[in-house]
């Protein structure tokens, strides 16, 4: 069947020359042959990074991280992490018999489908950054998709980097019995909180069945915890993070210190997977520390454009996301305005719930001046922020070119929040109105 | 006027944003000026649901279901007492199930429900839920009108005596028979989450009147601004229709 991999390469090139990226060339080879992935000779080093947030930049750090080190890597830097984006990306850098033209590959792959592709692309690695609440309707619950990626691991015999202040990934380490489980934690800083009201999934022992015991919460059920009657959650953390320094931007690791491309706790845990991996491949850390200070999120994950005044823009989809969104854009200081787009289609999830699940309330400061609220579901979100006393501070602007030109035209900085399919239309209209 | 409600397991039983549902009660209530309390109760907390006016059981996971399930039959008669009283409930998914005779889960396995309603339920195989948008019909208290949620359930739910509304779109209790929830004259019992009262204003002023009449009788609400509730509701309704 290599002709079917030279037909997905020509398609490749042809989209390419007609300014075309995407996952075509994947859902091509696919169509052709459904065990397209497994043809593949995979790199000696596969890096598979999963989870419920933060794998696009996790990845992404990954791979960065390892070029800097002096290695060839690929990776699907843009999260297209379904069978198609990941069928594109070996595709397209593998030669005619299909082997891949590197030394490593980091591959973000989806938390839902894992389970499918797991064997096929033979990893050396497998980073889980965390598990929360998703969009249900789309994901079931979080303990089906934790009962799926146990089933695959418990014959595998590569290292598995786990976060150990996160119970739900945690689990993995008791059914995972082969492999090399390694462990990141981040110890008590400025953010840390002992109580939490956030909307948490695993607050049982997944042992004994015992409420576990927080030491202090990070954010959402992050935290150090631990289960009196069996211990679960005691780690030993392969990678410490032993201080964070919020002022400067840094955070230190066996007394290094490291600077931070994103002042927020949910980075720091990025970075701590990050130099876990570099720990058991014994690269330098040093490498990694380089990325982490010229990082620069895109895609929609931080990223600013320059309306009159800055406009930043972030993705939501789950709860824990947008309650960490919000944080940020309150720890910035001055008078600001917001806008949500909340779409709910299949991507998003057709269920709209989670945002009750969210907490944002956390919008009603002083400084936030007015909320627009924008996407197929604007009347959801202002139904939301009424029941928050935001009623007289909401609009809603159904069609978003409208949305993004009134934020313009309000010479004040702006924060838009946008669930999974509003994020790239909405990058392209805030890419126009800049330019006005 | 006071009003007292009741959140039952609020840290367990709170999946899919059920919790809106107490926000949106309080916020109307004390829009009306009636002064209004929200408790909540967990696992082995000592409570006396007869002391208050409305009992709120949201859905949770599968997990957390069976962790609450042997909490919530030991206070079968404190139920029992607040129902005779008149308390007013609000049920929602796993809420429901569990008033019924019994659940039996995929592998066959029977959890015994309150018992309190001759309905039972019954799980179908995964790959058939009954996911999505749902419109319905409801006629409360002498009032018919619609409502819109969403449904994610598994579970079908069968011999409701008098069901809360019949479907305009989507499934309810079951895949097939075009019913949705149970109701009385002081249960309502659903699948719809949302969550349920936010775009359902209706049923939200229907609830608290069913809720202050244990103590008070007949209360006549006043209405409110209702326009953001109503264009979420028409936006769903138009999209289902």
């Amino acid at each position: 069947m290599t002709n079917c991999l030279k037909l997905v390469q020509l398609s490749h090139r042809v989209l390419s020359k007609m300014g075309r990226g995407g996952s075509l060339p994947g859902e091509i080879g696919l169509k052709l042959d459904p065990n397209f992935i497994e043809k593949f000779k995979m790199p000696a080093i596969v890096v598979l990074v999963t989870g419920t947030n933060g794998k696009t930049t996790t990845s992404n750090l990954i791979a960065e991280s390892l070029r800097a080190a002096g290695l060839k890597v690929i990776n699907n830097r843009r999260g297209d992490n379904l069978n198609v984006g990941i069928a594109t990306l070996l595709a397209t850098n593998s030669d005619a018999q299909y082997h891949v033209q590197a030394q490593a590959a980091v591959i973000e792959v989806d938390e839902l489908t894992l389970y499918r592709q797991f064997r096929n692309l033979h990893p050396t690695h497998l980073v889980i950054t965390n598990f929360f609440r998703d969009q249900l309707d789309r994901a079931g619950e979080m303990e089906t998709i934790i009962r799926k990626i146990q089933d695959v691991t418990a014959d595998f015999k590569g290292d598995i980097i786990l976060n150990g202040d996160d119970p739900n990934t945690l689990r993995i380490a008791d059914t995972a019995k082969l492999a090399k489980i390694h462990t990141f934690s981040v110890c008590r800083n400025a953010v840390s909180k002992d109580k939490t009201d956030e909307a948490s999934e695993g607050k049982f022992c997944p042992r004994c069945g015992s409420p576990l015991e927080y030491e202090f919460y990070q954010y959402s059920h992050i935290g150090r915890f631990h289960c009196k009657k069996d211990g679960f959650g005691d780690v030993t953390p392969d990678v410490q993070v032993s201080k964070i320094n919020y002022d400067t931007e840094s955070f230190t690791v066996d007394g290094t210190e490291y600077h931070n491309f994103i002042n927020t706790i949910y980075a720091i845990y990025n970075c701590a997977s990050v130099l876990t991996v570099m720990k058991t491949l014994s690269l330098d850390p040093k490498a990694a520390d380089k990325v982490f200070r010229t990082f620069v999120m895109k895609e929609g994950r931080n990223e600013v454009f320059a309306l009159s005044k800055p406009c930043v823009i972030n993705l939501i989809k789950n709860p824990t996301g947008a309650n960490e969104v919000m944080k940020y854009i309150n720890a910035q200081p001055g008078e600001k305005n917001i806008c949500i787009f909340l779409n709910d289609n299949d991507q998003d999830g057709h269920d709209v719930s989670w945002i009750w699940d969210a907490h944002f309330e956390r919008l009603n400061t002083p400084e936030v001046k007015h909320i627009i609220c924008s996407g197929l579901r604007a009347y959801d979100m202002a139904l939301r922020l009424k029941y928050e006393g935001l009623e007289d501070r909401i609009t809603v602007i159904e069609n978003s070119s409208e949305a993004v030109h009134w934020l313009n035209e309000q010479n004040l900085e702006s924060y838009v929040i946008a669930t999974y399919t509003a994020l790239h239309p909405t990058r392209a209209i805030l890419r126009k109105e800049a330019s006005r | 006027m006071n009003l007292k409600i009741l959140w039952m397991y609020h840290d367990l039983m709170d999946l899919y944003g059920d919790k809106g549902n107490a926000e949106v009660l309080r916020v109307r209530a004390q829009k009306r000026g009636i002064e209004t309390v929200v408790d909540t109760c967990t696992i082995g907390q000592a409570v006396n649901i007869n002391e208050y006016d409305l009992f709120f059981l949201g859905g949770g996971a599968d997990k957390e279901q069976n962790l609450i399930f042997e909490d919530l039959i030991r206070r079968r008669d404190g139920i029992k007492e607040a129902m005779d009283n008149h308390t007013a409930f609000l049920l929602i998914c796993g809420g429901y199930q569990l008033f019924g005779r019994y659940y039996k889960d995929q592998d066959g396995n029977v959890v015994e429900g309150l018992g309190f309603f001759d309905y039972y339920t019954e799980a179908t195989s995964r790959s058939s839920r009954c996911i999505g948008n749902i419109a319905v019909e409801t006629t409360m208290d002498g009032e018919t009108f619609k409502a819109v949620g969403f449904e994610n359930h598994g579970g079908q739910t069968r011999n409701v005596a008098t069901p809360f509304a019949n479907v305009l779109k989507g499934y309810g209790n079951t895949l097939e028979d075009g019913m949705e929830g149970f109701m009385n004259d002081q249960v309502l019992a659903t699948y719809m989450h949302g969550p349920l009262l936010p775009k359902n204003p209706k049923i939200a002023d229907k609830i608290l009147q069913r809720a202050l009449a244990k103590r008070y009788g007949r209360v006549e609400l006043e209405p409110l601004d209702d326009t953001l509730e109503n264009k979420a509701q028409e936006v769903m309704l138009k999209r289902l229709h």
